[in-house]
C-alpha cells in the first residue's frame, strides 16, 4: 500500500457496510442480542440458521449450522469478544466443525481463518444506524493488504479500471 | 489451490502497481512497453513486477512472439474476489432481513400497546 492509498482507506478497516433502520435503538439491539431474533434474520441467502449455542456475553459462542436447500450443512461460529450494551459488539467469525472448533472454509482452505467484526449501533431521531466493520484477524500484513485492496476494488472500482477486472472475473 | 500458492498470490497483489497492471491486463493482452507507458517506471522495473505476477500464477506470457505479451490469469483472483463478495452478500442479505424483522417487531409492539390502552 502506498501512503496515498492509506489516506483514502482508514487503516485496517477493510470491509464496511452501513444501514439506517426506522426503529429505535432498543429494538435493534434486541435483534442482535436475543437468540430467537438473531437466528431469524442473520445468515447467508438461501440457508436456514440453526443455532446450537447462543451465549451473548464476552467469551461466549454463537455456534450454528447453515442448512442450504438441497445441500449439506456447514458449521460456523462467532466468538463474542466485547459487548457494550446497547451500542457495540465485537466478535470473531469463522467456519467451524460440529464440536464448535475452528475450521478452515470448506470451499477454500486459504481464505482468512477468522474475520474480526465490529458493529456499532447509534440512534438519532428515532432511527438507528447499524455500522459493520470487518477485517481479517491475525492475517499477515500482505493478506490484509490484499483483502483491503480487493474490497476497495469491488466497492468503488479500482480507479475505474478494476471494474473491468471485475467483469472479467465474473464472466469466466 | 494450495496454501503456499495462495500466499504467493497475496504477496503479489499487495503492491498497488501490480494491481494496476492486472487491471490493465483485464482489458486484454499487452506487451511490457505497453504496460510501462502509464506508469512512471522503467521497463526493467515493470519486468520485475511482471516476474512476481507470473510466479504467483496471476499472469502468463506468450512464448512465441519476441515481445512476449502478458495475459491475465484470473483463477487466483476469482477465488479471492468471490469470497469477499460472498461476505458482502451475506451482510446485505442479512440487513435486508433485519429490516423486515424490525418492521414486524414494531408492528406487533404497536398492537400490544393498543391492546394495553383498551
Amino acid at each position: 500500500m502506498s501512503a496515498s492509498k492509506q489516506k483514502s482507506i482508514p487503516a485496517h478497516v477493510v470491509f464496511e457496510i452501513d444501514r439506517i433502520y426506522d426503529a429505535p435503538l432498543a429494538l435493534v439491539w434486541a435483534a442482535w442480542s436475543e437468540r430467537e431474533q438473531f437466528e431469524t434474520w442473520w445468515g447467508p441467502k438461501g440457508c436456514t440458521i440453526c443455532a446450537t449455542r447462543f451465549e451473548f456475553r464476552p467469551g461466549g459462542f454463537f455456534h450454528y449450522a447453515m442448512q442450504f436447500e438441497n445441500g449439506p450443512h456447514t458449521w460456523g461460529r462467532f466468538v463474542y469478544l466485547d459487548i457494550s450494551a446497547p451500542q457495540r459488539i465485537t466478535w470473531l467469525n469463522s467456519f467451524s466443525n460440529e464440536g464448535c472448533g475452528i475450521a478452515r472454509a470448506p470451499f477454500d482452505p486459504a481464505i482468512p481463518l477468522e474475520i474480526l467484526n465490529e458493529v456499532t449501533l447509534s440512534e438519532r431521531n428515532g432511527k438507528t444506524t447499524v455500522a459493520l466493520r470487518a477485517w481479517p484477524h491475525g492475517a499477515e500484513d500482505h493478506e490484509r493488504a490484499v483483502f483491503e485492496g480487493m474490497f476497495a476494488s469491488l466497492k468503488q472500482g479500482y480507479g475505474g479500471t478494476l471494474d473491468q477486472l471485475g467483469d472479467v472475473l465474473s464472466d469466466r | 489451490m494450495s496454501a503456499p500458492q495462495f500466499d504467493a498470490t497475496f504477496a503479489a497483489l499487495s503492491d498497488p502497481t501490480r494491481r494496476a497492471i492486472l487491471a490493465r491486463l483485464a482489458k486484454g493482452e499487452a506487451t511490457v512497453s505497453e504496460l510501462a507507458a502509464p506508469f512512471d517506471l522503467t521497463q526493467p522495473a515493470i519486468s520485475k513486477h511482471l516476474k512476481v505476477l507470473e510466479r504467483a500464477g496471476l499472469i502468463s506470457r506468450g512464448r512465441a512472439a519476441q515481445t512476449r505479451p502478458c495475459r491475465l490469469e484470473t483463477a487466483p483472483l476469482k477465488q479471492l474476489a468471490r469470497w469477499i463478495q460472498e461476505y458482502q452478500h451475506l451482510w446485505e442479505h442479512s440487513f435486508d432481513r433485519l429490516d423486515t424483522h424490525l418492521k414486524a417487531a414494531q408492528s406487533s409492539e404497536t398492537k400490544g400497546k393498543r391492546h394495553v390502552r383498551k
